[in-house]
């Protein structure tokens, strides 16, 4: 197992945990709380600006929650973002997975697009679009429609030749064939992807906002930088972790929910 | 229309896909398999039995030849075979994320049958395997036995005129292969279809083919025996002999002699 697929599963079992029990594992719990007492420590020796205090950073937490807009911003570009490249990614997967030719001529920009780093895309944004909103969600969609094809077409051509063949001699349309067996059999896969491009998601957006965005977690961010507010950039930070952990809970309830045949 | 099926000089070869050189699956076919007979087809393993079920099923085509239903063939007409033709494989190869119930309607979506007619002919051939008590169950929750028993009924429940069972008893343990085989014989007799069985083990087709066709390796037909025709205390003699044909390879005049006309 590859690096970050090992911390993609351990993330997985955590959320798991979280969604069956609605409590924390044991080692989270403890290891969260060294952290608090570490960083408690090091706030009394270190200046304010190097590591704020726990209040400081509870004070901006709470300011930030009064003014919960920036928070609803990002999220709903992420949310439209990740529902236009889902939409997208389904579409494309779906036509290469239906012909064969497609996904020779296709597959090639789909792995050309990933291999082009984010910043990258950023930059290309700011030269080609003028409108904030489009340039974000172009960075957001570039970024993780990708991602939804390689997965989703993975997926497809996953579902085994026993299971085809047996369904192919029901003689069923095209269209019968992809409903009944082939989308079904994705479900697993569609999940996953979900998961994996929330996290690129959030990541990608405040960067996304942090260039020429006016609102936004990610211009939240840059101000508190301009401004040296440490607690600031930290409480934003917190809130990042808390809306990834949250998405990350609803799809593994959502995952448990429909893959209950599998328990 | 007739149902009865037509192979006439059936050959398949494959290319095998590094080398590209050619492999004869089936040498040569010619039979006919009149409606309502119950035929077995033997064979040593390996010798193109179940490309033999592919082409028939419609999942391959010939090379050369033909399989026809009522002037049709099953890899060229595709939807008019729809619900014709009911297929119970090896494995049960059941839908994993659908319950038993839906896995026996699975077949019946396909042909669009109303809703209510779907569920009620499922439940009834489920009811009829003694699956009563599972309808809501996965797959997974469900011991061998009775899944290949759901697969029975999804090939039953579209009211098929062919059925066809490839291997399907075989990785069963005896007692549960013997019960879920004879269930699948009764309904066979009872709703008067016409069944193939393509099967390497020889008891088996003895005990349950009114006719058995031995397959040659590459497939081409050894013998053709109407089992029906031997007396029951002369049985093992025949069984005997289509072993030896099967270990041989060659054709045994002798057991055809029996054919009923």
């Amino acid at each position: 197992m590859t690096e970050p697929s090992a911390a993609r599963h351990s993330e997985a079992v955590e959320a798991v945990e979280v969604a069956r029990t609605g409590r924390w594992p044991k080692e989270t719990i403890v290891s969260l709380a060294a952290f608090f007492v570490l960083w408690h420590l090091a706030s009394m020796m270190l200046p304010p600006f190097v590591a704020p205090s726990w209040a400081r950073i509870g004070q901006s937490l709470a300011d930030i929650l009064a003014r919960p807009e920036f928070i609803a911003v990002t999220v709903a570009r992420v949310a439209a973002a990740l529902l236009v490249s889902f939409v997208l990614g389904m579409t494309l997967a779906m036509a290469m997975y239906r012909w064969n030719a497609v996904e020779r001529y296709l597959m090639p920009f789909v792995k050309l697009l990933m291999a082009v780093p984010v910043l990258c895309w950023i930059l290309f944004a700011v030269l080609w679009f003028r409108n904030r909103e489009v340039r974000i969600a172009f960075i957001l969609v570039v970024v993780c429609a990708p991602i939804f094809v390689i997965d989703l077409l993975d997926g497809m051509h996953g579902v085994s030749k026993d299971l085809r063949d047996m369904v192919r001699a029901l003689r069923p349309s095209a269209r019968q064939f992809f409903a009944k067996l082939i989308l079904p059999a994705t479900v697993p896969a569609i999940l996953t992807s979900w998961k994996v491009n929330l996290s690129l998601a959030i990541r990608v957006v405040t960067m996304a906002e942090l260039v020429g965005a006016t609102s936004g977690i990610g211009y939240a961010l840059l101000m508190a930088n301009e401004t040296f507010s440490v607690a600031e950039v930290f409480a934003w930070t917190v809130v990042l972790v808390v809306i990834l952990m949250l998405a990350n809970i609803a799809v593994t309830r959502l995952e448990r929910r429909l893959l209950v045949w599998r328990e | 229309m007739s149902d009865d099926i037509h192979v006439r000089a059936l050959r398949k070869v494959f290319r095998q896909k590094g080398s590209g050189v050619p492999v004869v699956a089936i040498d040569r076919l010619d039979f006919t398999v009149r409606r309502g007979e119950v035929v077995a087809i033997v064979g040593k393993t390996g010798c193109g039995k179940s490309t033999f079920f592919n082409i028939l099923i419609g999942l391959e085509k010939p090379t050369e030849g033909a399989i026809e239903i009522d002037g049709r063939t099953p890899y060229g007409d595709f939807d008019h075979f729809r619900g014709r033709i009911g297929i119970v494989f090896q494995q049960d190869r059941l839908l994993p994320w659908r319950s038993l119930l839906d896995n026996v309607t699975l077949g019946l979506e396909v042909i669009g049958l109303p809703p209510a007619e779907q569920r009620s002919r499922a439940e009834r051939w489920l009811h009829r395997l003694g699956l009563d008590g599972f309808l809501r169950a996965y797959p997974g929750e469900l011991s061998g036995g009775m899944r290949q028993r759901a697969a029975l009924a999804r090939a039953f429940a579209v009211n098929p005129s062919i059925l066809l069972a490839d291997e399907a008893f075989g990785h069963l343990d005896e007692v549960t292969a013997r019960q879920i085989r004879g269930q699948f014989f009764e309904m066979v007799r009872s709703e008067g279809k016409t069944a193939i069985l393509v099967t390497h083990q020889l008891e088996e087709a003895i005990d349950t083919a009114d006719r058995l066709l031995v397959f040659g390796r590459p497939a081409r037909l050894l013998a053709d025996v109407g089992v029906t025709a031997w007396p029951p205390a002369e049985v093992p003699a025949l069984r005997t002999r289509v072993q030896d044909v099967i270990e041989t390879n060659q054709p045994d005049p002798a057991i055809a002699a029996k054919e009923p006309s």
